[in-house]
């Protein structure tokens, strides 16, 4: 069992700059968890404070049930991989990863099974005698992996490891971690700017803005009830199209939405969640995600601008009434004609088209008061 | 968009205008490298010519009437050889002492976590600006009972400031914090860290201190003047001082007597300054690229 | 595994004093390793500023800096220097060959490093680097030695004029040959040494700059003025601070090695002065201190001029 609580974590640095907001977050054994968000949201912080590279302002850490937040790194029973690797450069792969065996005085025929076996599983052998000078990143990953995983953590850390690896590389890793999750059944806790990676990895996904964190849930509960604008915007590629200065009607107990002076009937579902959230009518933004626009049919207009083939479906950038939009389009069945210039109709499933409060920028449907935080800055504007 | 520097032959012919430039350029360049090498090729030929062709202003661009005397001469001298073997032991002791205080210090410096860091700083950049002088300085020798030992003159160069910052200067920009974070992980203390870690990657910096300090001490000679009374303790630096600067005085006879006193003497002094240079020239191109580095590692801004 | 092995050694989490006591407890390796450059800097830079009080003191060699018998005076020492018949030549000699030294040594090693900057070849370029710099490693005694070999009167000089019937001729005995071979033998040994930072800095110039101004339709020469002097600008400035704090703070090694009784009016400089009426003959310590003091201070308060302005008019500085 090796579940991590934070509670109420909070990073203030010397100049009262306020890094990482009361993050409240329950990892359970062997989750892998994925903390994502724009640069400077304070999720490296947060994995910091958990390693104990950073110091916990406040709140509390629990690694397997232990309070750790003033235990030394070597006694957290973690291991940490580095964005930029951090191999001994001066070591061999195999002293690399032998390294904090030897600090823990383990045996020497201990060290050299435990690193032969995980050099086995990362298909690392033939490189043990070789620097770190002399490897590819690939490999230098790889091994900067293993340097962690010699030492059976009950929590790994990962600090935005693929960042430094080219495109095609980085999804080859991405698949490999994923395989080698499967092998070392632990915890994880990952760091990465980048949605896509969070998506594919995570058990869960926390998504952090500011200091702030937004959201908590799985992959299928961020891209689908996304809690604010900001969510909504974050995640998803391409990103979810917004249309500003909407409505949200209600004619005799139904509720309308009016997006481009186009009404949408909501859904049952909608219908109710706004009435249990006791929203009432008012300006909002509507967001609509590109894989859910469809063409050819609706009332909503707009002009191609770009519109490129992509094989299996069709990537286009049109305008409406200013309004940039995105579609993404499955070229199977595919009448209407999407060239550039033309001007076409299209519209959405009224149930997955996302609410979002003009004012608060909070999603009226999915908006969860429970854990929202009171002083969390409003995030107004989706251009990121 | 190419990053290539604009190395390709012929990428854009040369202008008139260019052509005379480079011609320029390249003549005064060559011409300052002869001021340079000449006194020193000058120096070489004349030690291993005839003292009289050399007196006789006939030595100018090559040797005349080639000669071994000086160098059979200057083995005689037991002064200088025994200058040279406390110079080597000056200058290995310096060496040695100051990387021990240097090096360590440096490491310490860059880090934030020193406790009082700033005070330190301040500490060390008072002396970079203002001393007491030499004569407190003498005194403070003299109080510490330093005078007419080795420490004299070893003691007070194992420390500059100037490379004390070098050191944290490098230390800041060359060792990833990273890889200081990933030996605490993997549970290594701060000794540990700094022998296993630090050290290690820290060749190119404690190369440079250490060619610092070693030609430092071993051109220098006037702490030993005043602080060394006993002759056998001379350096040889001191002991080239008086080869080599036995003052010219307005008064003394003239004639053949005189003449026959420079012409020996000359020619000692000539093999001398060869003998004497020799290491430090002789290593010089093989360290130079350490030199330079030095100096840029020093010109990062802090 | 063993779930929950090992107790923990420290409370899970500790109040704000056990955090400073333990963050003091990790960091104190640091603190042993400062210790012995801490130690050296106190003995030979600390100690000898306290001494700087026999200044102002009636002070004897052996007497101790603070007793109950210590003779204050004041600045009794300083106005006895101001009043010495040496104060205005000493003034004047340090002033002199500081200025001389700084307007042929301060744009020498920038011209250089722009000249080895500007050549087509960079292996060139190295060798002649390599060249330039030798010279810094001449000890200051082979380079005085040097120049009484090239113009003592035996030395290369007068042997060719004596060759074609001419005179000899002592140039270290003459007053007004002191100053050229003092600066130019000083630039002759670290005009290159004082380049390698504007190589440096020079090589750090981005070629697509060059590249860019090429295209504009520069020249070779205005791209030296227009793309490699700014580029060094910043480190000139910082050059020109420390120089300038150091106008009045030429040291005595070499102009001891290069004094003769024959261009003692000229040779003789507050630091060489300090040095004699210190250490030689019947010595006057406070005196001499007393002196030294006088000299840091101008050095000090110049520095501080220099850093002042150029803060003002530029954002260069040092601190």
């Amino acid at each position: 069992m090796s579940e991590v609580i934070l509670k109420g974590l909070k990073k203030v640095y010397d100049n009262k700059v306020t890094a990482v907001h009361d993050v409240n977050l329950e990892i359970k054994d062997k989750e892998f968890i994925v903390l994502v968000g724009p640069s400077g949201c304070g999720k490296s912080t947060t994995l910091r404070m958990v390693a104990g590279l950073e110091e916990i302002s406040d709140g509390e850490l629990y690694i397997d049930g232990r309070l750790v937040n003033d235990v030394a790194p070597k006694d957290r029973d973690i291991a940490m991989v580095f964005q930029n690797y951090a191999l001994y450069p001066h070591m061999t792969v195999y002293d690399n990863l032998a390294f904090a065996l030897k600090l823990r005085k383990t045996p020497k025929a201990d060290i050299k099974k435990k690193v032969l076996e995980v050099a086995e599983i990362l298909d690392i052998t033939q490189y043990l005698e070789r620097k770190p000078k002399a490897l590819s990143g690939g490999q230098r990953q790889r091994v900067a992996i293993g340097r962690a995983m010699v030492r059976d953590p009950k929590v790994f850390l990962m600090d935005e490891p693929l960042s430094n690896l080219d495109a095609k590389l980085r999804n080859q890793m991405r698949a490999e971690i994923i395989k080698l999750r499967s092998r070392i059944d632990t915890t994880f806790m990952y760091v990465t700017h980048d949605q896509t990676e969070a998506m594919t990895l995570g058990d869960r996904i926390v998504i952090m803005k500011d200091g702030y964190v937004n959201q908590i849930g799985t992959p299928q509960e961020v891209f689908n009830r996304p809690v604010n604008l900001f969510v909504a915007g974050f995640i998803g590629m391409p990103v979810m199209n917004f249309f500003d200065n909407c409505k949200l009607l209600e004619e005799g107990g139904v509720f309308y939405a009016e997006i481009r002076g186009v009404r949408f009937k909501l859904s049952e579902f909608q219908q109710k969640a706004l009435r249990k959230n006791g929203v009432k009518p008012c300006d909002i933004i509507a967001g609509i995600r590109p894989q859910h626009v469809t063409v050819g049919e609706g009332e909503l207009k707009a002009t191609i601008e770009v519109s490129e083939m992509m094989g299996s479906e069709y990537n286009i950038h049109a305008r409406c009434e200013g309004d940039e939009v995105v579609m993404l389009i499955p070229t199977v069945d595919l009448t209407t004609d999407v060239s550039m210039g033309k001007t076409v109709n299209f519209t959405t499933r009224p149930d997955l088209i996302q609410l979002f409060d003009k004012e608060t920028s909070n999603n009226l449907i999915w908006y969860d008061e429970e854990s929202a935080k009171k002083d969390a800055p409003v995030c107004k504007s989706y251009d990121f | 968009m190419t990053t290539k520097p604009l190395k390709r032959k012929n990428a854009l012919r040369d202008t008139v205008g260019d052509k005379v430039f480079y011609a320029i350029n390249g003549f005064f360049l060559a011409l300052v490298a002869l001021i340079i090498l000449y006194p020193l090729y000058f120096i070489i030929i004349a030690a291993i010519s005839d003292p009289d062709a050399v007196l006789a202003g006939e030595v100018v661009l090559a040797p005349v009437r080639i000669t071994f005397d000086g160098f059979a001469k200057i083995m005689q001298r037991s002064d200088v050889w025994r200058g040279y073997l406390n110079t080597i032991i000056y200058t290995a002791l310096t060496v040695v002492l100051s990387l021990i205080v240097t090096i360590p210090a440096g490491w310490a410096l860059s880090r934030k976590t020193l406790p009082g860091k700033k005070l330190f700083m301040i500490y060390f950049i008072i002396p970079m600006f203002f001393g007491g002088g030499l004569i407190p300085f003498y005194n403070v020798m003299s109080s510490l009972g330093l005078i007419n030992t080795m420490w004299a003159v070893i003691l007070p160069s194992i420390l500059s400031v100037w490379n004390l910052f070098m050191t944290k200067t490098f230390f800041e920009s060359s060792i990833p914090n990273g890889l200081i974070e990933a030996a605490k992980i993997d549970g290594a203390g701060q000794f540990r860290i700094f022998a296993s870690v630090v050290i290690p990657l820290s060749k190119a910096v404690i190369a440079v201190m250490a060619l610092y300090y070693a030609v430092g001490q071993w051109n220098s000679y006037f702490n030993a003047m005043i602080f060394l009374q006993d002759e056998r303790m001379y350096p040889l630096q001191l002991v080239l001082k008086e080869i080599l600067i036995a003052s010219e005085s307005t008064v003394g006879g003239s004639g053949e007597t005189i003449l026959q006193q420079y012409r020996l003497a000359n020619q000692l002094k000539y093999v001398s300054v060869i003998v004497s240079s020799l290491p430090v020239l002789c290593l010089y191109p093989f360290v130079q690229k350490y030199f330079a580095q030095g100096v840029m590692i020093g010109s990062l801004k802090e | 595994m063993e779930a929950k092995a090992k107790p923990l050694l420290t409370p899970g989490k500790m109040t704000k004093g056990q955090r400073r006591m333990r963050s003091l407890k990790d960091n104190a390796p640091f603190l042993l390793m400062i210790f012995p450059a801490v130690l050296v800097v106190f003995l030979f830079n600390y100690l000898p500023i306290y001494g700087v009080l026999i200044a102002f003191q009636d002070f004897m060699p052996g007497d101790k800096i603070l007793s109950d018998t210590t003779i204050w005076v004041g600045f009794e020492n300083f106005t006895r220097f101001f009043s010495d018949p040496q104060f205005w030549p000493l003034m004047k000699n340090t002033f002199l060959i500081c200025i001389y030294g700084f307007i042929i040594g301060f744009p020498l090693p920038i011209i250089i490093s722009l000249m080895l900057n500007s050549l087509k070849t960079r292996k060139t370029a190295k060798w002649l680097q390599t060249i330039f710099t030798a010279p810094h490693f001449i000890s200051l005694v082979v380079l005085v030695g040097m120049l009484t070999l090239f113009f003592g009167r035996y030395g290369l000089v007068n042997n060719i004029v004596a060759h074609m019937g001419g005179e000899r001729y002592s140039y270290f005995l003459e007053s007004s040959a002191f100053r050229p071979m003092y600066i130019l033998s000083s630039n002759w040994q670290d005009f290159g040494w004082s380049a390698v930072i504007y190589i440096a800095a020079l090589s750090n110039v981005d070629p697509q700059q060059h590249e860019a101004a090429i295209l504009d339709g520069a020249t070779r020469f205005q791209r030296v003025i227009h793309v490699d002097l700014p580029a060094i600008m910043p480190m000139i400035s910082v050059m020109l601070i420390m120089s300038i704090g150091g106008l009045m703070g030429v040291g005595y090694e070499k102009a001891l090695l290069m004094q003769t009784d024959g261009n003692l009016a000229v040779s003789e400089l507050i630091s060489t002065y300090v040095y004699k009426r210190g250490l030689t003959g019947v010595p006057d310590q406070a005196y001499a201190t007393a002196i030294g003091l006088f000299n840091s201070v101008i050095n000090v308060v110049l520095l501080i001029i220099a850093n002042t302005t150029s803060k003002r008019f530029s954002e260069n500085s040092l601190w």
